[in-house]
Protein backbone atom coordinates (compact mmCIF):
# COMPACT_ATOMS: atom_id res chain seq x y z
CA UNK A 1 0.00 0.00 0.00
CA UNK A 2 0.89 3.67 -0.57
CA UNK A 3 1.96 5.11 2.35
CA UNK A 4 0.15 8.49 1.22
CA UNK A 5 -3.40 7.09 0.96
CA UNK A 6 -5.19 4.82 3.09
CA UNK A 7 -8.56 2.67 2.73
CA UNK A 8 -11.80 3.78 3.06
CA UNK A 9 -12.55 2.52 6.33
CA UNK A 10 -16.22 0.52 7.00
CA UNK A 11 -19.13 2.48 7.54
CA UNK A 12 -20.27 5.47 6.02
CA UNK A 13 -17.68 8.21 4.40
CA UNK A 14 -17.83 11.40 3.16
CA UNK A 15 -16.05 11.61 0.17
CA UNK A 16 -14.59 15.03 -1.35
CA UNK A 17 -11.84 16.72 -3.97
CA UNK A 18 -9.32 19.25 -3.51
CA UNK A 19 -7.06 19.86 -6.69
CA UNK A 20 -4.41 16.58 -6.70
CA UNK A 21 -6.56 14.84 -4.16
CA UNK A 22 -9.85 12.58 -3.03
CA UNK A 23 -10.20 12.95 0.70
CA UNK A 24 -11.79 11.40 3.26
CA UNK A 25 -13.81 12.16 6.72
CA UNK A 26 -15.50 8.67 8.23
CA UNK A 27 -19.51 9.44 9.75
CA UNK A 28 -20.35 8.87 13.59
CA UNK A 29 -23.99 8.83 12.90
CA UNK A 30 -24.06 11.96 11.40
CA UNK A 31 -20.93 13.93 12.91
CA UNK A 32 -17.74 13.88 10.69
CA UNK A 33 -14.90 12.24 12.48
CA UNK A 34 -12.64 14.89 11.92
CA UNK A 35 -9.27 12.97 13.70
CA UNK A 36 -9.65 10.01 10.95
CA UNK A 37 -10.05 12.06 8.16
CA UNK A 38 -7.35 11.03 5.51
CA UNK A 39 -6.32 10.57 1.83
CA UNK A 40 -8.12 8.11 -0.02
CA UNK A 41 -6.40 8.96 -3.38
CA UNK A 42 -3.47 11.48 -4.37
CA UNK A 43 -3.55 12.62 -8.02
CA UNK A 44 -1.12 15.46 -7.96
CA UNK A 45 -1.21 16.84 -10.85
CA UNK A 46 -4.89 16.63 -11.47
CA UNK A 47 -7.53 18.97 -10.87
CA UNK A 48 -10.50 16.67 -9.06
CA UNK A 49 -13.64 18.04 -9.30
CA UNK A 50 -16.66 16.05 -9.34
CA UNK A 51 -16.50 12.75 -7.85
CA UNK A 52 -19.13 9.96 -7.22
CA UNK A 53 -19.11 6.21 -5.38
CA UNK A 54 -20.17 3.25 -6.65
CA UNK A 55 -21.81 1.39 -3.62
CA UNK A 56 -21.23 -2.26 -5.35
CA UNK A 57 -18.06 -2.75 -6.55
CA UNK A 58 -16.95 -0.02 -4.15
CA UNK A 59 -15.36 2.04 -6.41
CA UNK A 60 -14.42 5.81 -6.48
CA UNK A 61 -15.20 7.45 -9.95
CA UNK A 62 -14.35 11.35 -10.41
CA UNK A 63 -13.45 13.92 -13.12
CA UNK A 64 -10.36 15.67 -13.75
CA UNK A 65 -10.59 18.72 -15.69
CA UNK A 66 -6.69 18.89 -16.64
CA UNK A 67 -6.28 16.14 -19.25
CA UNK A 68 -9.69 15.46 -18.85
CA UNK A 69 -10.72 12.48 -18.25
CA UNK A 70 -12.97 10.70 -15.98
CA UNK A 71 -11.26 7.55 -13.92
CA UNK A 72 -12.08 5.03 -11.57
CA UNK A 73 -10.39 3.80 -8.54
CA UNK A 74 -11.05 0.89 -5.55
CA UNK A 75 -11.41 2.63 -2.55
CA UNK A 76 -9.19 -0.21 -1.02
CA UNK A 77 -6.54 1.52 -2.39
CA UNK A 78 -5.74 0.93 -5.82
CA UNK A 79 -4.55 2.82 -9.03
CA UNK A 80 -6.58 5.34 -11.40
CA UNK A 81 -8.34 3.17 -14.18
CA UNK A 82 -9.02 5.55 -17.06
CA UNK A 83 -12.68 5.02 -18.19
CA UNK A 84 -13.51 8.05 -20.59
CA UNK A 85 -10.39 9.73 -22.23
CA UNK A 86 -11.83 11.10 -25.26
CA UNK A 87 -13.77 14.35 -26.37
CA UNK A 88 -14.53 15.43 -23.13
CA UNK A 89 -13.97 19.19 -22.76
CA UNK A 90 -14.77 20.35 -18.43
CA UNK A 91 -16.03 17.50 -16.90
CA UNK A 92 -17.34 18.62 -13.65
CA UNK A 93 -20.20 16.50 -12.45
CA UNK A 94 -20.84 12.72 -12.79
CA UNK A 95 -23.45 10.33 -10.72
CA UNK A 96 -23.97 6.96 -10.92
CA UNK A 97 -26.57 4.49 -11.21
CA UNK A 98 -25.50 1.62 -9.55
CA UNK A 99 -28.38 -0.39 -10.03
CA UNK A 100 -28.11 -0.28 -14.21
CA UNK A 101 -24.10 -0.10 -13.88
CA UNK A 102 -23.94 3.34 -15.82
CA UNK A 103 -22.88 6.75 -15.16
CA UNK A 104 -23.55 10.31 -15.97
CA UNK A 105 -21.61 13.44 -16.49
CA UNK A 106 -22.22 17.09 -17.13
CA UNK A 107 -19.57 18.89 -19.50
CA UNK A 108 -19.11 22.77 -19.38
CA UNK A 109 -16.80 23.45 -22.50
CA UNK A 110 -18.94 20.74 -24.80
CA UNK A 111 -22.07 21.85 -22.99
CA UNK A 112 -24.01 18.56 -22.52
CA UNK A 113 -24.87 15.77 -20.97
CA UNK A 114 -23.51 12.18 -21.38
CA UNK A 115 -24.37 8.80 -20.53
CA UNK A 116 -21.71 5.42 -20.32
CA UNK A 117 -21.55 1.71 -19.25
CA UNK A 118 -19.70 1.89 -15.87
CA UNK A 119 -16.46 0.68 -17.65
CA UNK A 120 -16.98 3.51 -20.26
CA UNK A 121 -18.83 1.72 -23.23
CA UNK A 122 -22.33 2.13 -24.79
CA UNK A 123 -21.35 6.26 -24.66
CA UNK A 124 -24.02 8.03 -25.73
CA UNK A 125 -25.07 11.84 -25.85
CA UNK A 126 -28.25 12.83 -23.84
CA UNK A 127 -28.59 16.36 -23.63
CA UNK A 128 -26.84 18.74 -26.00
CA UNK A 129 -29.04 21.96 -25.97
CA UNK A 130 -29.75 24.63 -24.17
CA UNK A 131 -26.40 23.73 -21.49
CA UNK A 132 -24.36 26.92 -20.73
CA UNK A 133 -22.98 26.05 -17.23
CA UNK A 134 -23.48 22.50 -16.40
CA UNK A 135 -22.19 21.50 -12.79
CA UNK A 136 -23.71 19.31 -10.46
CA UNK A 137 -25.85 15.84 -12.03
CA UNK A 138 -28.07 13.22 -9.55
CA UNK A 139 -29.40 10.66 -10.86
CA UNK A 140 -32.30 9.18 -8.74
CA UNK A 141 -33.01 5.32 -10.32
CA UNK A 142 -35.67 3.92 -8.83
CA UNK A 143 -37.74 6.86 -10.46
CA UNK A 144 -35.76 6.83 -13.39
CA UNK A 145 -34.79 10.32 -13.19
CA UNK A 146 -32.14 12.62 -13.94
CA UNK A 147 -31.68 15.99 -12.43
CA UNK A 148 -28.86 18.58 -13.14
CA UNK A 149 -27.68 22.16 -12.28
CA UNK A 150 -26.83 25.18 -14.91
CA UNK A 151 -24.92 28.11 -13.73
CA UNK A 152 -25.54 30.76 -16.98
CA UNK A 153 -25.66 33.61 -15.18
CA UNK A 154 -28.08 34.94 -17.95
CA UNK A 155 -30.42 31.82 -17.03
CA UNK A 156 -29.62 29.30 -14.31
CA UNK A 157 -31.68 26.97 -13.70
CA UNK A 158 -32.42 23.23 -12.82
CA UNK A 159 -33.92 20.79 -14.62
CA UNK A 160 -34.78 17.04 -14.94
CA UNK A 161 -35.34 14.55 -17.49
CA UNK A 162 -35.87 10.63 -17.72
CA UNK A 163 -32.67 8.53 -17.77
CA UNK A 164 -32.96 8.31 -21.36
CA UNK A 165 -32.85 11.93 -21.81
CA UNK A 166 -36.54 12.59 -22.75
CA UNK A 167 -39.23 13.78 -21.16
CA UNK A 168 -36.84 17.26 -20.31
CA UNK A 169 -38.43 19.43 -17.36
CA UNK A 170 -37.55 22.47 -16.14
CA UNK A 171 -37.73 22.55 -12.28
CA UNK A 172 -36.69 25.94 -11.38
CA UNK A 173 -35.21 28.93 -12.70
CA UNK A 174 -36.60 32.41 -10.82
CA UNK A 175 -34.32 33.30 -7.78
CA UNK A 176 -31.52 31.45 -8.71
CA UNK A 177 -28.09 32.77 -9.40
CA UNK A 178 -25.42 30.35 -9.27
CA UNK A 179 -26.76 26.91 -8.19
CA UNK A 180 -23.16 24.86 -8.04
CA UNK A 181 -24.09 21.83 -6.17
CA UNK A 182 -27.20 19.59 -5.93
CA UNK A 183 -28.24 16.78 -4.17
CA UNK A 184 -31.41 14.18 -3.97
CA UNK A 185 -32.57 12.14 -1.18
CA UNK A 186 -34.77 9.08 -1.98
CA UNK A 187 -36.09 8.89 1.68
CA UNK A 188 -38.04 12.07 1.34
CA UNK A 189 -38.17 12.62 -2.67
CA UNK A 190 -36.32 16.47 -1.87
CA UNK A 191 -33.90 17.53 -4.15
CA UNK A 192 -31.60 20.25 -2.69
CA UNK A 193 -29.40 22.71 -4.16
CA UNK A 194 -26.56 25.22 -2.93
CA UNK A 195 -26.30 28.56 -4.77
CA UNK A 196 -23.31 30.59 -4.60
CA UNK A 197 -24.81 33.35 -5.63
CA UNK A 198 -28.07 33.82 -3.56
CA UNK A 199 -25.83 32.01 -0.59
CA UNK A 200 -28.55 29.86 0.52
CA UNK A 201 -29.37 25.91 -0.28
CA UNK A 202 -33.14 25.21 -1.22
CA UNK A 203 -34.96 22.33 -1.59
CA UNK A 204 -38.24 20.57 -3.30
CA UNK A 205 -40.02 17.86 -4.08
CA UNK A 206 -39.88 17.22 -8.07
CA UNK A 207 -43.38 15.89 -8.39
CA UNK A 208 -44.38 19.08 -6.60
CA UNK A 209 -44.30 22.81 -6.55
CA UNK A 210 -43.21 23.44 -2.28
CA UNK A 211 -39.56 24.86 -3.11
CA UNK A 212 -38.43 26.42 0.37
CA UNK A 213 -35.11 27.45 1.98
CA UNK A 214 -32.99 24.99 4.15
CA UNK A 215 -30.87 28.01 4.97
CA UNK A 216 -29.24 31.25 4.21
CA UNK A 217 -26.00 34.03 3.94
CA UNK A 218 -23.78 30.84 3.51
CA UNK A 219 -20.75 32.05 1.72
CA UNK A 220 -19.74 29.80 -1.51
CA UNK A 221 -20.93 26.76 -1.54
CA UNK A 222 -19.48 24.71 -4.25
CA UNK A 223 -21.11 20.51 -3.98
CA UNK A 224 -23.29 19.53 -1.58
CA UNK A 225 -24.40 15.76 -0.67
CA UNK A 226 -27.26 14.65 1.49
CA UNK A 227 -27.00 12.22 4.26
CA UNK A 228 -29.54 11.39 6.83
CA UNK A 229 -30.85 14.32 8.78
CA UNK A 230 -27.85 16.68 7.27
CA UNK A 231 -26.79 18.25 4.25
CA UNK A 232 -23.18 18.32 3.96
CA UNK A 233 -21.34 20.81 1.35
CA UNK A 234 -17.96 21.88 0.25
CA UNK A 235 -17.50 25.86 0.33
CA UNK A 236 -14.90 27.51 -1.72
CA UNK A 237 -14.95 30.62 0.25
CA UNK A 238 -14.06 28.32 3.81
CA UNK A 239 -12.04 25.74 2.16
CA UNK A 240 -14.03 23.46 4.34
CA UNK A 241 -17.19 20.98 4.47
CA UNK A 242 -19.49 22.14 6.30
CA UNK A 243 -23.13 19.84 7.76
CA UNK A 244 -26.28 21.43 8.05
CA UNK A 245 -29.34 19.77 9.58
CA UNK A 246 -32.01 19.79 6.89
CA UNK A 247 -34.93 20.64 9.63
CA UNK A 248 -33.69 23.42 11.33
CA UNK A 249 -31.19 24.83 8.80
CA UNK A 250 -28.89 25.53 11.13
CA UNK A 251 -24.72 24.89 10.88
CA UNK A 252 -23.68 21.92 13.05
CA UNK A 253 -20.80 20.91 11.65
CA UNK A 254 -17.43 21.87 9.92
CA UNK A 255 -14.67 20.27 8.78
CA UNK A 256 -11.20 22.04 7.69
CA UNK A 257 -9.17 19.53 5.85
CA UNK A 258 -5.03 19.42 6.08
CA UNK A 259 -4.36 21.29 2.96
CA UNK A 260 -5.78 24.67 2.61
CA UNK A 261 -7.52 24.29 -1.14
CA UNK A 262 -10.44 24.97 -2.56
CA UNK A 263 -13.07 21.96 -2.04
CA UNK A 264 -15.04 20.96 -5.23
CA UNK A 265 -18.03 17.57 -5.47
CA UNK A 266 -19.23 15.65 -2.35
CA UNK A 267 -20.45 12.66 -1.81
CA UNK A 268 -21.82 10.02 0.74
CA UNK A 269 -20.28 7.02 0.03
CA UNK A 270 -22.59 4.86 2.05
CA UNK A 271 -21.65 1.42 3.97
CA UNK A 272 -24.14 -0.65 1.67
CA UNK A 273 -26.08 0.41 -0.97
CA UNK A 274 -29.26 1.79 -0.66
CA UNK A 275 -32.33 -0.54 -1.03
CA UNK A 276 -34.09 -0.44 -4.56
CA UNK A 277 -34.22 -1.63 -8.00
CA UNK A 278 -35.41 -0.45 -11.38
CA UNK A 279 -36.18 -1.39 -14.85
CA UNK A 280 -32.64 -1.56 -15.92
CA UNK A 281 -31.35 -3.42 -13.41
CA UNK A 282 -33.78 -6.29 -14.02
CA UNK A 283 -33.46 -6.27 -17.82
CA UNK B 1 15.34 2.42 2.46
CA UNK B 2 15.44 2.45 5.93
CA UNK B 3 16.38 -1.50 6.25
CA UNK B 4 20.16 -1.16 4.26
CA UNK B 5 21.32 -0.09 7.48
CA UNK B 6 23.40 2.51 6.59
CA UNK B 7 23.23 6.51 7.76
CA UNK B 8 22.65 7.74 3.85
CA UNK B 9 19.55 5.44 3.47
CA UNK B 10 17.05 7.85 4.22
CA UNK B 11 17.23 10.81 2.24
CA UNK B 12 15.87 14.45 2.54
CA UNK B 13 11.78 14.93 0.90
CA UNK B 14 12.73 16.56 -2.11
CA UNK B 15 9.68 19.04 -1.55
CA UNK B 16 9.49 22.77 -0.73
CA UNK B 17 9.14 23.93 2.80
CA UNK B 18 9.53 21.01 4.42
CA UNK B 19 7.03 19.21 3.18
CA UNK B 20 6.56 15.61 3.86
CA UNK B 21 6.78 13.50 1.01
CA UNK B 22 6.27 9.13 0.57
CA UNK B 23 7.74 6.78 -2.30
CA UNK B 24 5.01 5.06 -4.54
CA UNK B 25 5.63 1.36 -3.76
CA UNK B 26 4.92 0.52 -7.57
CA UNK B 27 7.29 3.26 -9.51
CA UNK B 28 9.52 4.07 -6.91
CA UNK B 29 8.71 7.54 -7.53
CA UNK B 30 8.87 10.48 -4.84
CA UNK B 31 5.75 12.10 -4.06
CA UNK B 32 5.37 15.14 -2.18
CA UNK B 33 2.41 15.05 -0.01
CA UNK B 34 1.90 17.96 1.83
CA UNK B 35 2.63 20.92 -0.22
CA UNK B 36 2.58 24.87 0.70
CA UNK B 37 -0.60 26.26 -0.15
CA UNK B 38 -1.49 27.12 -3.29
CA UNK B 39 0.73 24.54 -4.78
CA UNK B 40 0.32 20.88 -5.68
CA UNK B 41 1.98 18.77 -8.12
CA UNK B 42 4.21 15.49 -7.30
CA UNK B 43 7.44 18.08 -6.32
CA UNK B 44 4.70 20.90 -5.65
CA UNK B 45 5.39 22.46 -8.91
CA UNK B 46 2.36 23.15 -9.67
CA UNK B 47 -0.21 25.88 -8.94
CA UNK B 48 -4.07 25.18 -7.52
CA UNK B 49 -6.82 25.30 -10.10
CA UNK B 50 -7.46 28.88 -10.57
CA UNK B 51 -3.91 30.36 -10.24
CA UNK B 52 -0.93 30.07 -12.43
CA UNK B 53 2.85 30.66 -11.74
CA UNK B 54 6.36 28.13 -11.86
CA UNK B 55 6.66 28.16 -7.58
CA UNK B 56 10.01 26.35 -8.18
CA UNK B 57 11.51 27.87 -11.29
CA UNK B 58 11.58 25.02 -13.10
CA UNK B 59 11.28 26.63 -16.39
CA UNK B 60 13.59 30.12 -15.46
CA UNK B 61 12.91 32.62 -12.15
CA UNK B 62 10.62 31.57 -9.76
CA UNK B 63 6.94 32.59 -10.50
CA UNK B 64 4.81 32.54 -8.06
CA UNK B 65 1.32 31.44 -8.21
CA UNK B 66 -1.19 34.19 -8.66
CA UNK B 67 -4.64 34.16 -10.10
CA UNK B 68 -5.85 33.75 -13.31
CA UNK B 69 -5.43 36.98 -15.48
CA UNK B 70 -8.02 37.10 -18.21
CA UNK B 71 -8.78 40.38 -18.95
CA UNK B 72 -11.44 40.17 -16.86
CA UNK B 73 -13.12 38.32 -19.40
CA UNK B 74 -13.56 34.85 -17.24
CA UNK B 75 -15.78 33.98 -14.59
CA UNK B 76 -14.82 33.33 -10.78
CA UNK B 77 -17.49 30.27 -10.46
CA UNK B 78 -15.92 28.36 -13.65
CA UNK B 79 -13.17 25.66 -12.56
CA UNK B 80 -9.79 25.26 -14.59
CA UNK B 81 -9.95 28.83 -16.00
CA UNK B 82 -6.04 28.66 -17.06
CA UNK B 83 -3.25 26.74 -17.74
CA UNK B 84 -1.58 26.30 -14.09
CA UNK B 85 1.87 26.88 -15.36
CA UNK B 86 1.82 29.52 -18.66
CA UNK B 87 -1.30 31.45 -17.83
CA UNK B 88 -3.44 30.64 -21.07
CA UNK B 89 -7.11 31.42 -20.25
CA UNK B 90 -8.78 28.39 -21.24
CA UNK B 91 -12.75 29.37 -20.56
CA UNK B 92 -12.63 33.04 -22.02
CA UNK B 93 -16.09 34.30 -22.13
CA UNK B 94 -18.06 37.34 -23.37
CA UNK B 95 -17.04 36.44 -27.12
CA UNK B 96 -13.93 36.85 -26.50
CA UNK B 97 -10.61 34.66 -27.25
CA UNK B 98 -6.91 34.71 -27.23
CA UNK B 99 -4.22 33.49 -24.72
CA UNK B 100 -5.50 36.40 -22.14
CA UNK B 101 -9.42 36.79 -23.57
CA UNK B 102 -7.44 39.72 -24.98
CA UNK B 103 -9.53 39.75 -28.40
CA UNK B 104 -12.45 39.03 -29.69
CA UNK B 105 -13.31 35.92 -30.75
CA UNK B 106 -13.95 34.73 -35.01
CA UNK B 107 -16.73 35.78 -35.91
CA UNK B 108 -16.74 38.81 -33.49
CA UNK B 109 -15.71 42.40 -33.11
CA UNK B 110 -15.25 45.37 -30.86
CA UNK B 111 -12.68 45.60 -27.84
CA UNK B 112 -12.22 42.77 -25.74
CA UNK B 113 -10.71 44.89 -22.86
CA UNK B 114 -13.87 46.85 -22.73
CA UNK B 115 -14.96 47.05 -19.23
CA UNK B 116 -18.56 46.90 -19.98
CA UNK B 117 -19.43 43.48 -21.15
CA UNK B 118 -21.86 44.63 -23.64
CA UNK B 119 -19.66 46.95 -25.60
CA UNK B 120 -17.08 43.94 -25.81
CA UNK B 121 -17.46 41.87 -28.81
CA UNK B 122 -20.73 41.59 -31.03
CA UNK B 123 -21.01 39.66 -34.02
CA UNK B 124 -19.67 40.44 -36.90
CA UNK B 125 -23.45 39.46 -38.95
CA UNK B 126 -21.94 39.70 -42.51
CA UNK B 127 -24.65 39.29 -44.96
CA UNK B 128 -24.44 36.38 -46.57
CA UNK B 129 -24.93 37.76 -50.12
CA UNK B 130 -22.57 40.99 -49.55
CA UNK B 131 -19.60 39.13 -48.54
CA UNK B 132 -16.81 37.31 -50.20
CA UNK B 133 -17.00 33.36 -50.14
CA UNK B 134 -20.25 34.32 -47.70
CA UNK B 135 -17.40 34.77 -45.08
CA UNK B 136 -18.81 34.88 -41.07
CA UNK B 137 -15.65 36.50 -39.77
CA UNK B 138 -14.50 40.46 -39.64
CA UNK B 139 -12.15 42.82 -38.80
CA UNK B 140 -11.31 42.71 -35.17
CA UNK B 141 -12.17 46.41 -34.27
CA UNK B 142 -14.39 47.89 -36.73
CA UNK B 143 -16.13 45.06 -37.27
CA UNK B 144 -15.65 45.53 -41.61
CA UNK B 145 -16.89 42.92 -43.81
CA UNK B 146 -14.92 41.71 -46.22
CA UNK B 147 -17.75 43.35 -49.34
CA UNK B 148 -18.08 41.98 -52.71
CA UNK B 149 -17.42 44.48 -55.76
CA UNK B 150 -20.02 47.90 -55.43
CA UNK B 151 -21.46 46.50 -51.92
CA UNK B 152 -20.90 48.66 -48.86
CA UNK B 153 -21.92 49.01 -45.49
CA UNK B 154 -19.68 47.28 -42.50
CA UNK B 155 -21.93 43.85 -43.12
CA UNK B 156 -22.20 44.34 -46.52
CA UNK B 157 -25.67 44.20 -46.62
CA UNK B 158 -26.27 47.20 -49.70
CA UNK B 159 -25.66 47.85 -52.85
CA UNK B 160 -23.56 50.72 -53.46
CA UNK B 161 -25.42 54.01 -54.71
CA UNK B 162 -26.10 52.78 -58.83
CA UNK B 163 -25.82 49.41 -58.00
CA UNK B 164 -28.32 46.72 -57.50
CA UNK B 165 -28.98 43.12 -57.32
CA UNK B 166 -27.03 42.24 -54.20
CA UNK B 167 -29.00 38.71 -54.07
CA UNK B 168 -27.12 37.90 -56.93
CA UNK B 169 -24.16 36.83 -54.30
CA UNK B 170 -21.41 37.96 -57.05
CA UNK B 171 -21.75 41.76 -56.33
CA UNK B 172 -23.56 44.41 -57.17
CA UNK B 173 -24.41 45.51 -60.88
CA UNK B 174 -24.68 48.76 -62.51
CA UNK B 175 -27.88 50.20 -62.76
CA UNK B 176 -27.48 51.12 -66.04
CA UNK B 177 -30.54 53.36 -66.14
CA UNK B 178 -30.78 55.99 -68.99
CA UNK B 179 -28.64 59.17 -67.89
CA UNK B 180 -31.89 61.09 -68.99
CA UNK B 181 -34.59 60.06 -67.62
CA UNK B 182 -33.17 58.69 -63.90
CA UNK B 183 -31.79 60.69 -61.29
CA UNK B 184 -29.04 58.30 -60.82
Amino acid sequence: PRPDVYPLPAGTNLLFTQSGRIEYVPLEGYSMKKSEAKTALHLPEKVVVGVAYDCMEKMVYWTDITTPTISKASVQGGDAIPVITTDLGSPEGIAIDHMSRTMFWTDSMKDRIEVASLDGTQRRVLIDTDLVNPRAIIVDPVKGFLYWCDWNREAPKIEAAHMDGTNRRLLASEGLSLPNGLTYDPQTSLLCWADAGTHKVECMDPTQNDRRSVTEAIQYPFGLTAYGKNLYYTDWTRNAVIAVDRQTGREVEEFHPQKKSRLYGITAAYAQCPSGQNYCSVN
Amino acid sequence: DSTAGSSSDCKPCPCPGGATCAVVPKTREVVCTNCPAGTTGKRCELCDDGFFGDPLGQDGPVRACRACTCSDNIDPNAVGNCNRETGQCLKCIYNTDGFFCDRCKEGFFGSALATNPAEKCRPCSCSPYGTVDQQTSCLQVTGQCQCLPHVTNRDCNACEPGYFNLQSGKGCERCDCSPIGSTS
